[in-house]
C-alpha cells in the first residue's frame, strides 16, 4: 500500500516487488512496496530525563504528536530536507529509542532556530529549544560530534566574550579559513574588505568596539562557562 | 547627582532605551544612521545604552544555557538602570535573545536567581524581566504611525514596488515576543507593519509570500547550502511577486542575502536578483534625506545605483 512518510522507514526494510501477484491478482505499481517487520525491544528512559531537566528541554513532555511542528518546518518543508523531523526526534526521544536517534545525528544539527514549529506548536512545546537539547543530548553521549554549526557557535562565544560584542568579520574569517570555505577565498573577503573601508565600516582588530569593564563581565561568563550553566 | 536627576527625567517622558546591538555600528551602519534619522523627523526619542554588550543572538544558546540568558539580561539591566521601561531593538536576532531571557526570568526563580547572582559578580544590578523589548518596526508603527509618516513625506516612493521581508524572529515565537498576545505587537503570521508604513510613504506594497521565511539566520556560513537556498527563494518570490526592491528590519537577514547575491547569480542568474534596503533607508528617502544620508552605497546590492535609476 501507499507509504506515508516513506523517509521514516529504513531503506534495507524497504521491499519493492517488480511484479506483485495477490491471489492471481496484479497489484504491482503503488500497492507493490512493504516494509520488512521489525522489533523495537530497547527503551531506556535516559533521554527523556535528560532533556526534560534542562530548561531548553522542559517542554518535551507536553507533546502529543500532533506534527504541526514538522508540517511547517523551515528544514523539513521549505528545504526539503526529509529526515528532519522533530516531531520524529521528540517522539523518538520520548519513547527512549535511542538506535533508531543516533541515526539522525547527521541531520539534527541543521536546524535554522526559525521558531516556526515553537509558534504553531498547539501544546506550547519549545520544539527548537527542544530539539537543541536533543542534540546536546546526543552529542554528550558521543553519538554525534561537532559540527559546522556547533563549531561556527564556539567560535562566535569565543569571539564575543573577548570584547563583549561581536566581530563579524573577524569571526567569519577565521571560521572559513579554518573549515576551508573555498567560496569565501581570500578574493571574496578582500573585496568585502575594501567596500567596508571605502564606506567607514571597518572596526575589526584594534578597531572594535569595546565594552567597558567588560573583564569583570567576562570573568563571570567564563565561570558560567566552566561551571557548565544549566542545560 | 547629576546621573540620578537625569533617570528621573527619563522616568518622566517614559524614555526608550535604543539596543544597537553588534551590527549596527559596523556592517549596518546603514540601518543605525537611517533609523536615527527616521526616528528623530518623527519624533521619537531614544537613548542609546551605554556599554552594551552582544545578546548572544541564536548562537549562544546552543553552547549554554545560563550564558545565553546571562548575556541578554545585562543589557535589559542596564536599560532598567537608565530608567528606561521599554527597549528598543532593530534586530531580528537581539529582540529574539532579549525577549527570551525576559521569560526566562519571569518563569522561573530558580534561574532568576542564578542570573542574578552573576549579574551581581559583574557589577550589575539584579533583574527581574520588567523591561520590555520591542522591535523597532513595532515602536515606529505605534508612536508615529502611517498617519504620521504620511504627513512626513517629502519625497513619496510612488512607482517604486517593494517587497517587504520581516524574516523569522520579529514576531516568532509569541511566547517570547507576546506578537498576537500583546497590544501594540504585529501579527505573527501576517505581519503587516511595513507595508503599511511604506505604502504610507507612497510605495506599492507587492503581495510577497516569502514575508516570514527564513533567512538560513546563524547558519549564514555554516550552512552554505540552506543559507544560499533560503536568500535564493526570497530574492526569487520577490521577482515574482514583481518588486523593484527588497525591503528588510533585520541586519543579520540582510546581510545575509545580500553577501549571498554573488553566488545567486552564479547558481541561478541575475535574473532574480532585486537590490535589498532597510526599511528604515527607504522611508529615509522619503522623508528627503539623500541617497547618501541613508548610507545607500553601503548595500552591496547596488541599492544605490537601482535608487538613483529609478528617479530618487
Ligand atoms: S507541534 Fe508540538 S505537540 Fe505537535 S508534534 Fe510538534 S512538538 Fe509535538
Ligand atoms: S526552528 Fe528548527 S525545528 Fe523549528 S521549524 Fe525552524 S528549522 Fe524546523
Amino acid at each position: 500500500m501507499p507509504i506515508h512518510e516513506k523517509n521514516l522507514v529504513d531503506k534495507d526494510r524497504l521491499l519493492v516487488k517488480e511484479e506483485a501477484k495477490l491471489d492471481g491478482l496484479d497489484v504491482s505499481g503503488q500497492w507493490s512496496t512493504f516494509i520488512e517487520q521489525r522489533i523495537l525491544g530497547d527503551y531506556s528512559t535516559d533521554v527523556l530525563d535528560a532533556v526534560a531537566s534542562t530548561p531548553a528541554g522542559k517542554t518535551i513532555v507536553n507533546c502529543w504528536q500532533c506534527g504541526t511542528c514538522t508540517a511547517g518546518c523551515c528544514m523539513h518543508t521549505d528545504f526539503g530536507l526529509r529526515e528532519f523531523n522533530p516531531r520524529y526526534f521528540i517522539y523518538l526521544a520520548q519513547k527512549g529509542a535511542e538506535d533508531e536517534l543516533k541515526k539522525y545525528a547527521p541531520v539534527i544539527w541543521r536546524c535554522v532556530t526559525c521558531n516556526k514549529c515553537v509558534e504553531r506548536c498547539p501544546k506550547g512545546v519549545r520544539v527548537e529549544e527542544v530539539v537543541h537539547s536533543i542534540e546536546g543530548y546526543m552529542r554528550s553521549k558521543g553519538w554525534m560530534g561537532d559540527t559546522p554549526a556547533s563549531r561556527w557557535d564556539e567560535a562566535f562565544v569565543k569571539n564575543t566574550l573577548q570584547t563583549g560584542v561581536l566581530d563579524e568579520l573577524a569571526l567569519t574569517r577565521s571560521y572559513v579559513s579554518r573549515e576551508k570555505l573555498a567560496e569565501f577565498n581570500n578574493r571574496f573577503m578582500l573585496r568585502m574588505a575594501l567596500k567596508l573601508v571605502r564606506t567607514g565600516r571597518i572596526r575589526t582588530g584594534p578597531l572594535r568596539h569595546r565594552v567597558k569593564g567588560w573583564e569583570k563581565v567576562r570573568d563571570v561568563a567564563k565561570e558560567i562557562l566552566e561551571g557548565g550553566g544549566e542545560g | 547627582m547629576k546621573a540620578e536627576a537625569k533617570v528621573e527625567v527619563q522616568e518622566k517622558i517614559g524614555g526608550m532605551a535604543f539596543y544597537p546591538g553588534c551590527s549596527l555600528d559596523g556592517l549596518g551602519k546603514a540601518y543605525e544612521k537611517s533609523a536615527k534619522a527616521v526616528i528623530h523627523d518623527l519624533g521619537i526619542q531614544v537613548e542609546n545604552i551605554k556599554n552594551y554588550n552582544c545578546c548572544g543572538a541564536t548562537e549562544v544558546k546552543t553552547v549554554n544555557y545560563d550564558l545565553s540568558v546571562f548575556l541578554p539580561a545585562r543589557n535589559l539591566a542596564l536599560a532598567k538602570n537608565m530608567g528606561s521601561g521599554v527597549v528598543v531593538a532593530p534586530c531580528n536576532g537581539c529582540v529574539y535573545s532579549l525577549s527570551r531571557a525576559n521569560k526566562a526570568v519571569t518563569e522561573d526563580e530558580s534561574t532568576r536567581q542564578r542570573i542574578n547572582g552573576y549579574l551581581g559578580k559583574a557589577g550589575v544590578s539584579s533583574y527581574d524581566g520588567s523591561v520590555e523589548v520591542k522591535h523597532l518596526l513595532e515602536v515606529i508603527y505605534q508612536r508615529a504611525g502611517p498617519q504620521a509618516v504620511r504627513s512626513h513625506v517629502k519625497k513619496p516612493l510612488s512607482g517604486l514596488k517593494v517587497a517587504c521581508y520581516y524574516g523569522c524572529l520579529y514576531t516568532r515565537p509569541k511566547v517570547y515576543t507576546g506578537a498576537g498576545l500583546q497590544e501594540g505587537k504585529d501579527n505573527p503570521e501576517h505581519p503587516h507593519y511595513m507595508d503599511d508604513l511604506l505604502e504610507a510613504a507612497g510605495a506599492t506594497v507587492v503581495d510577497f509570500s516569502a514575508k516570514t521565511i527564513c533567512c538560513g539566520g546563524g547558519h549564514a556560513v555554516a550552512d552554505r547550502e540552506v543559507s544560499l537556498g533560503f536568500s535564493a527563494a526570497i530574492l526569487n518570490e520577490a521577482t515574482r511577486a514583481g518588486a523593484d526592491v527588497v525591503s528588510t528590519m533585520c541586519p543579520l537577514g540582510h546581510i545575509n542575502i545580500e553577501t549571498n547575491i554573488p553566488k545567486i547569480i552564479e547558481q541561478y542568474g541575475d535574473a532574480i536578483v532585486r537590490p535589498v534596503m532597510y526599511f528604515t533607508q527607504l522611508l529615509g528617502v522619503a522623508f528627503g534625506h539623500s541617497r547618501k544620508d541613508v548610507r545607500l552605497a553601503d548595500n552591496f546590492s547596488g541599492a544605490d545605483t537601482a535608487m538613483h535609476r529609478l528617479g530618487f
